[in-house]
């Protein structure tokens, strides 16, 4: 049985994959609640309005259980897992209000929900989809939302630290996996945020009355009187529905803006004009199509917002869109919401330092390695930033594309162009062997070149490359090029 | 009386079993705390959105009302 290593907090169940299918297990100590909640109707309500994922009843008798086994499930499958600290602002914000429109629901139903981990939500056609099919128990009227702490540090802190203060500061996730402590945030927010009803309630004051009350621990007494107090604390049902409107009024009103020259100046930045633009969308539909063996995964690497992440779509399966810069992919994440093509998932990926894993025994949630194998590459105006802002060998970055993909790619931006000019400004060039014939030898080693051509209007150079690593054959198309 | 067995019986409440978190004594106890304003701030934003229906703009206080799509800032998009 091959347990799946997030999945071990919670003793209601877990997740393990078995013939390359996911599964879930039903504990015996969790039945009376799940099967209240499968015959309450609630599932039914969330998995048909999108929200919950679907799941179906496995009694294949072959399959791994173990003793405590009361039921397994196939939830359906989730082609990509993604993290909250590689989400866009908008991501992580509608991964917020989904949780609280599910726990509204639910307890319309007689449910709550017992966790509210960012972890429990996964993006699937550009929308947030709740995974946990174990999140539910029966309401008892009266008490407080076990969930609400964890709630405000996978959610609003992090919410409010981004609108606030710093985008960047959504990684603050990568170091704390259950969610930014409240007194952190609370630190970290500026002064103005106490003047606002729901910063100051969900994380200041809520940030102060945990100190409060972990600093009055140290002896058995305090500690069975503070056992007896959280016991002992009540919230009408009118009070429990109140609060959580109140969360998603206190997100709805963080509103983050990036500095308005960011917005819409990206294609303006490029060297390209509206012609080449066309031509250089032209080739890469032209290489895509050249390809012949089924696309299912395609990684687009410094997509900026998407662009030719479109055209990847009509390819694919599902594109991963990602790129280092959270303006970016927040305008991607926006586009993709609102459009028909629903195969794109824009992520924040730093390739310099991409998200590394973590969490118990660096098992719990996998790195950006672990995840990116696929189908096909695309890096286009990339490779420039790679070699010289970041001083990668050619070589490395070969070596790493080829070890990815079967597919790449990939454009060359010679020291001629304009962007490559800039980078090199301030710096000593140290980089003798970034030509055109440079990066082709480096390639070479790791790839075999099938077609090359010249962007015209600029001096730059795409190319699709078969992996030397892969094992299929490559075949091609006589169309194209 | 009514009172009193409602009393008794919150009493006997435990938290629930199947908590596996640890929800923390201060985040219990604060939600009962800023329950009230919340509560009034909520009863508020309904009847204003009422009053404002009465001038036809057809809104809902609720952000989480489970018929209606994720709100999108449309000043945002």
């Amino acid at each position: 049985m091959n347990l799946l290593p997030s999945s071990f907090r919670d003793p209601s169940g877990f997740v393990f994959s078995h013939d390359h299918t996911i599964y879930r297990q039903v504990n015996n100590t969790f039945s009376g609640n799940y099967d209240r909640f499968m015959s309450s109707g609630l599932y039914e309500a969330l998995v048909s309005k999108g929200l919950l994922v679907a799941h179906e009843d496995v009694t294949d008798s072959d399959l791994p259980r173990t003793d405590s086994c009361h039921r397994i499930i196939r939830p359906t499958h989730l082609p990509f897992i993604s993290y909250p600290y590689e989400w866009s602002y908008s991501q992580l914000k509608d991964a917020a209000i989904l949780t609280l429109r599910i726990q509204a629901r639910a307890l319309k139903f007689g449910f709550v929900l017992k966790d509210a981990s960012a972890y429990n939500i996964q993006f699937v056609d550009s929308r947030p989809l709740f995974i946990d099919t174990l999140s539910f128990e029966p309401y008892e009227e009266g008490t407080p939302w076990v969930a609400y702490r964890q709630f405000c540090q996978h959610f609003l802190a992090p919410l409010a630290l981004m609108a606030t203060v710093d985008i960047d500061l959504g990684k603050l996730l990568i170091t704390h996996i259950d969610g930014i402590p409240l007194p952190l945030a609370s630190k970290l927010l500026p002064w103005s945020t106490k003047l606002k009803y729901g910063i100051q309630a969900h994380i200041h004051l809520h940030a102060r009355v945990q100190t409060d009350y972990a600093d009055s621990a140290g002896t058995d007494q305090n500690a069975g009187n503070r056992a007896q107090k959280a016991r002992n604390a009540k919230l009408s049902t009118t009070g429990l529905k109140a609060i959580i409107e109140s969360l998603a009024s206190t997100i709805d009103k963080l509103k983050w803006k990036p500095a308005q020259t960011e917005w819409g100046d990206y294609y303006s930045h490029t060297n390209y004009s509206d012609q080449a633009t066309l031509k250089k969308r032209e080739l890469v539909d032209s290489f895509l199509s050249a390809i012949d063996t089924p696309l299912a995964t395609i990684h687009d690497l410094g997509a900026n917002t998407g662009e030719f992440s479109r055209i990847a779509a009509n390819h694919g399966s599902l594109i991963i869109s990602q790129d280092i810069d959270p303006v970016a992919v927040e305008r991607n994440y926006r586009e993709c919401r609102g459009s028909e093509t629903k195969n794109i998932l824009p992520l924040v990926q730093n390739l310099f330092a991409p998200s590394p894993s973590i969490g118990w025994a660096n098992e719990e949630r996998e790195s950006f390695r672990q995840r990116a194998n696929c189908d096909a590459i695309l890096a286009l105006a990339l490779v420039h930033h790679l070699a010289i802002s970041n001083n990668t060998p050619l070589s490395h970055i070969a070596s790493l594309f080829s070890s990815l993909g079967n597919w790449l790619i990939i454009e060359f931006v010679p020291k001629s162009d304009s962007q490559v000019v800039r980078l090199l400004e301030t710096r000593e060039d140290v980089f003798p062997d970034y030509t055109e014939q440079g990066f082709e030898k480096a390639f070479s080693v790791y790839f075999s070149i099938v077609k090359k051509a010249s962007v015209s209007g600029t001096e730059r150079s795409l190319y699709l490359m078969a992996s030397l690593n892969s094992a299929e054959p490559s075949t091609l198309q006589s169309t194209g090029p | 009386m009514r009172q009193i067995i409602t009393a008794l019986m919150l009493g006997t409440f435990s938290l629930n079993a199947f908590a596996y978190l640890d929800p923390g004594t201060g985040s219990m106890i604060l939600q009962g705390l800023i329950a009230g304003i919340a509560v009034a701030g909520f009863t508020i934003k309904t009847y204003w959105y009422k009053l404002r229906s009465l001038f036809g703009k057809n809104q809902t206080a609720s952000l989480l009302d489970d018929d209606l799509e994720p709100k999108i800032d449309e000043e945002q998009k």
